[in-house]
């Protein structure tokens, strides 16, 4: 069911390895639809619907992962973990993690909360689901074989608290005293570990204003924030002075009066992530979560040098240069953003690296210690050799002839001059061009060292669009079915479906249906004026329809569901009822509807 | 006509043995002792040409060195064609002397291609000398083999012209030089035989000897230490005669190495060969007898029988028969009138058969001076070089005894002409 197109952006992942999972939820809805997700991705999934059966099966089983509800009957999802990790009956610990709806609730229990790895909020992201809890169970894999994915973190600390307590006590900067909610490095944002309120950051939380570098941090840990969903949205404020433009806004040497300027770039942000695609904003692919920077920052990436980066380059984000130009010439070749020339680096052959040492050195055994002579032409006896031969205190003296050169341009000249070699004693008009590579010290001759352009960047209309309308913008065609549109109410109601015609064939049609002239109307008309226009359509639709079909709104197509129908016969009728719901809308959808039989979705 | 030569021929074979020798005593005192002397030469290096071998001779590195003016065109078949011996140099070290073309880029580029060692590149041009004594110079090699970039090589060349130094008296070699453009012209075709008779067979004899006193300046090698021991080349023309005077001075022997074979590109017009030849008698009169005139003298430390013999030669076949030439010609018609003509056109044959001898000669010790070709010109050569060439070497020796002519050349820059007066 779910499409390519996500694949025409990410590259072709491996499929995961299938996991045992446990689902203790009490909603019959959400523990369905869980085995039903899950499964689907491969894994294998027992549901237990209260506590205390949750422990019981977790004690006598290994589990990779667990997904608790927090309110459970019984005993709680929090006492599960607890009673878990006291006891594990000798078992390893399957990452724990949390599903609730009360998250505040759930961090009102302080340090207890700690013994969730994880926490998912409800209503769930389904499409999130999957993949947190495959990450879950590849950390664990990390965690069990000892190689931990990244190095620790520099500073030791303890680790940073799900319970929300206030960071400790700094200097206090004039940002704190703005009525703004900010993510603070290093308190929230530790490597893998990301405070309660980071984990609610990823999910897209829209009161954080701003991520608040409080103690310098490496590039590399810079470019951790990148490695959870949503955070890269963000504008990075800077109070130690130390990141220059990598940072969006350096406050180290700011003061109240300057309140104004991380107003201006809070709202900014908040304006354009408000408009930022859900595809982008959770995706996990760096190179759209690149765009989406671009996007939400509103400010092209720029190159500039920056001595401490291999590449020599450096950009105006948090990501560091090598990542982002890599990943901005994909999204250069598909249009999305549009490629300005910086400059040309020599690169070791190596090591990659552009720190390299340019010098003139000796073309036999390529020592750099050369020296300039100059000939001495002694026109008397043609004598003519380099002028240290010549030189005696001031005199001019020919070591053939033993006469003195007396006057310049009369008895001798200086024709030329020679590069000699202190180490081999070579000599030659031309000295040679060679790098050294501060890195690996691999030496390259200068015509051999390979060049690398560089570019600055600027979002396209196509980059835009992507940005906005995410993956479905790119979709040329319009039949392709996207899983994360699917609404949670169409994917019980389809599994129900599915499973009916598994037992008596009895067929259905999953109606998409796609409006391909939203961004026009958008942009003509505003989204209101779109979005009415659009329900009166999926009225007229829902009048069409046979009784008991379904149609359900979703994010960037509509759906309908048709009981009982097949796809062949639908589709024959599907035009004239498209054609006839946009009868009374003024705004003209460009509406297409496409049915899918239980062969396509599987 | 069929009558004079009727009539001269009976004149001639009517005279005895003592007033032939009264008619062409010219012929008799100035051509055939040297034609003799040949014949002896090549009877005995005939025997030595058997003996070439083909093992390398053991004499240490050999630096070949090459110096131009504007031989952008020239220089990397030069350079491709020294790494394509059979003994290939060790190192090669170029100069571009003063080029105004894109010879020093070209240089640059050999260098980047590790065909050539050391590339120096001057600005402005100091002459064949100056750029010479800078690669030698710099030349790491124990033989110093200079090269000129028009001239090809044979290859065995290279081999060839250093086995002589194994012999550790040996200070320098003269390659054999062969003409190149034979087929250009009439005056390039004679010039090959020239080449053929007066180097590849008479250096050859001169070897014998010991009186090769000329390693040419377009293919000569040196071991390095004699070469540093004079100082290398000095400033003026005539610098391959010049040094090698010097290291004669040293006691360094001077020899011939047949074998070492190279071609060159001689001058193709009548003009243009008078003009070469006016430089090179300027320059071995202004050397033989100014600068190297204590071979000539008895007292001084530095006169030996050995140079002597071809200051001798120089003087009594190149100078006095030179002189004595118009002084035979003008007696010619004083004394015998009418007849004169009949005796000169006699001289001649009797010459041409002299030649012609000589000729053989010297095809049979330079087979590759593809002798057959260049036979049916003998009597043109005869004529050019017995009367035409005789009247420019004559003048040549006036104009620098005279007025020192050869102070003027443009083969030397001219700012080194002022100060080398």
């Amino acid at each position: 069911m779910t499409a390519a197109i996500a694949e025409t952006v990410q590259p072709k992942r491996a499929a995961p390895p299938g996991r045992r999972i446990l689902v203790a939820e009490d909603s019959p809805i959400t523990h369905e639809l869980l085995k039903l997700l899950l499964t689907q991705r491969g894994h294998e999934v027992d549901i237990t619907t209260d506590g205390r059966e949750a422990l019981q099966a977790l004690q006598s089983k290994q589990y990779d992962v667990a997904l608790l509800d927090f309110h459970l009957p019984e005993m709680s999802g929090l006492d599960v973990a607890l009673a878990l990790r006291k006891d594990p009956h000798g078992r390893k610990l399957p990452r724990l993690v949390v599903i609730t709806a009360d998250v505040e609730g759930l961090l009102a229990h302080g340090e207890e909360c700690e013994s969730f790895d994880n926490i998912i909020p409800k209503p769930l992201d389904i499409y999130r689901v999957g993949e947190l809890i495959e990450e879950q169970a590849r950390i664990a894999d990390e965690e069990e074989t000892g190689i931990a994915q990244e190095p620790a973190p520099v500073q030791p600390s303890p680790p940073p608290s799900i319970g929300g307590t206030p960071p400790p006590a700094r200097p206090a900067s004039f940002v704190d005293d703005l009525d703004y909610e900010y993510l603070s490095w290093p308190d929230d944002l530790r490597h893998e570990h990301l405070s309660a309120r980071g984990l609610q950051a990823t999910l897209g939380e829209a009161r954080f204003a701003a991520i608040v570098i409080r103690e310098p941090i490496s590039e590399r840990q810079l470019t951790t924030l990148w490695r959870h969903k949503a955070l890269f949205a963000l504008p990075v404020i800077d109070l130690t002075g130390t990141l220059g433009p990598k940072a969006d806004l350096d406050a180290s040497r700011l003061g109240a009066g300057d309140a104004e300027r991380v107003d201006d770039l809070v709202s900014g942000f908040q304006v354009r992530r408000a408009r930022l695609n859900r595809d982008l904003l959770f995706s996990s692919s760096t190179q759209e979560q690149l765009l989406g920077r671009v996007f939400v920052s509103d400010k092209p990436l720029t190159a500039a040098y920056d001595a401490a980066s291999k590449s020599l380059v450096s950009y105006n984000t948090s990501l560091d240069g090598e990542t982002v130009d890599a990943k901005a010439q994909i999204l250069a070749t598909q249009g999305l953003l549009k490629q300005e020339f910086f400059d040309r680096f020599h690169v070791c052959p190596r090591c990659d690296s552009a720190r390299l040492h340019v010098r003139e050195e000796c073309p036999k055994c390529r020592s750099p210690d050369l020296t300039e002579e100059a000939y001495l032409h002694h026109f008397k006896c043609a004598y003519q050799g380099p002028e240290s031969e010549f030189r005696s205190g001031d005199e001019l003296i020919c070591p053939k002839c033993r006469g003195e050169l007396s006057h310049f341009g009369f008895d001798y000249d200086r024709p030329g001059s020679m590069m000699v070699c202190g180490r081999c004693g070579h000599a030659s008009s031309d000295p040679s061009v060679g790098f050294v590579c501060l890195d690996c010290n691999t030496h390259t001759p200068g015509d051999k060292c390979a060049t690398r352009d560089v570019y600055s960047y600027r979002i396209t209309e196509q980059g835009v669009g992507f940005a906005e309308y995410g993956r479905s913008f790119l979709a040329t065609a319009g039949d392709i079915l996207q899983f994360t549109d699917l609404p949670l109410e169409l994917v019980v109601a389809l599994n129900a479906e599915a499973k009916r015609f598994n037992e008596s064939q009895v067929p259905f049609t999953l109606v998409s249906i796609v409006y391909e002239n939203e961004r026009e109307l958008v942009a003509e008309n505003g989204v209101i004026q779109f979005d009415q226009a659009r329900n009166l359509f999926l009225d007229n639709v829902r009048a069409a329809l046979p009784n008991g079909s379904m149609v359900v709104k979703g994010k960037s197509y509509d759906f309908a569901l048709l009981r009982g129908v097949g796809p062949d016969v639908a589709n024959a009728k599907l035009a004239t009822v498209g054609r006839d719901a946009q009868r009374t809308v003024r705004l003209d959808l460009g509406a297409r509807l496409v049915g899918f039989g239980p062969e396509d979705i599987s | 006509m069929f009558e004079l030569v009727d009539q001269g021929i009976t004149y001639l074979s009517s005279q005895s043995l003592a007033s032939l020798f009264h008619l062409f005593w010219f012929v008799i005192l100035f051509e055939v002792p040297r034609y003799t002397l040949s014949f002896l030469a090549v009877i005995a290096t005939g025997a030595a040409w058997k003996r070439m071998s083909h093992r390398k001779p053991h004499i240490g590195r050999v630096s070949v060195v090459v110096a131009g003016h504007n031989e952008q065109d020239s220089i990397e078949r030069c350079v491709l064609s020294l790494h394509d011996q059979s003994q290939p140099p060790d190192e090669i070290i170029a100069v571009s002397d003063g080029s105004t073309d894109g010879m020093a880029q070209k240089l640059y580029e050999l260098q980047e291609r590790g065909l050539i060692q050391e590339a120096h590149v001057l600005q402005m041009r100091g002459g064949k000398s100056a750029g010479v004594n800078l690669s030698a110079g710099r030349a790491t090699g124990d033989i110093v083999v200079n090269v000129d970039c028009d001239c090809t090589y044979d290859r065995h060349a290279l081999r060839e012209i250093c086995r002589p130094f194994v012999d550790p008296q040996v200070g320098g070699v003269a390659g054999n030089i062969l003409v190149r453009n034979e087929r250009t012209s009439l005056i390039a075709t004679f010039q090959a035989i020239e080449y053929m008779i007066s180097i590849s067979q008479g250096k050859q004899a001169a070897n014998l000897t010991d009186q090769m006193t000329c390693v040419s300046g377009a293919f000569g090698a040196f071991r390095r230490a004699a070469l540093m021991q004079v100082g290398g080349l000095d400033s003026g023309g005539g610098e391959d005669l010049d040094v090698t005077l010097k290291l004669r001075t040293r006691h360094w022997r001077t020899v011939f190495a047949e074998n070492a074979i190279c071609y060159t590109d001689v001058p193709d017009t009548l003009s243009a060969l008078t003009r070469q030849r006016f430089r090179w008698e300027r320059d071995a009169i202004r050397l033989r007898y100014r600068k190297h005139r204590a071979f000539l003298n008895p007292f001084s430390t530095r006169f030996s029988v050995s140079e002597l013999l071809h200051e001798l030669d120089f003087f009594t076949f190149n100078v006095v028969a030179a002189a004595a030439f118009p002084v035979y010609l003008v007696w010619l018609f004083v004394t015998y009138g009418d007849m004169a003509p009949v005796i000169l056109v006699g001289a001649q044959t009797g010459m041409l058969v002299l030649d012609t001898f000589t000729f053989l000669l010297a095809a049979s010790v330079a087979p590759k001076a593809h002798a057959a070709r260049l036979a049916p010109f003998i009597v043109g050569y005869s004529l050019l070089y017995g009367f035409y060439m005789r009247f420019v070497r004559l003048a040549a020796y006036v104009q620098e005894w005279v007025f020192r002519a050869s102070y003027e050349d443009t083969y030397v820059p001219r700012k080194v002409h002022l100060e080398r007066k």
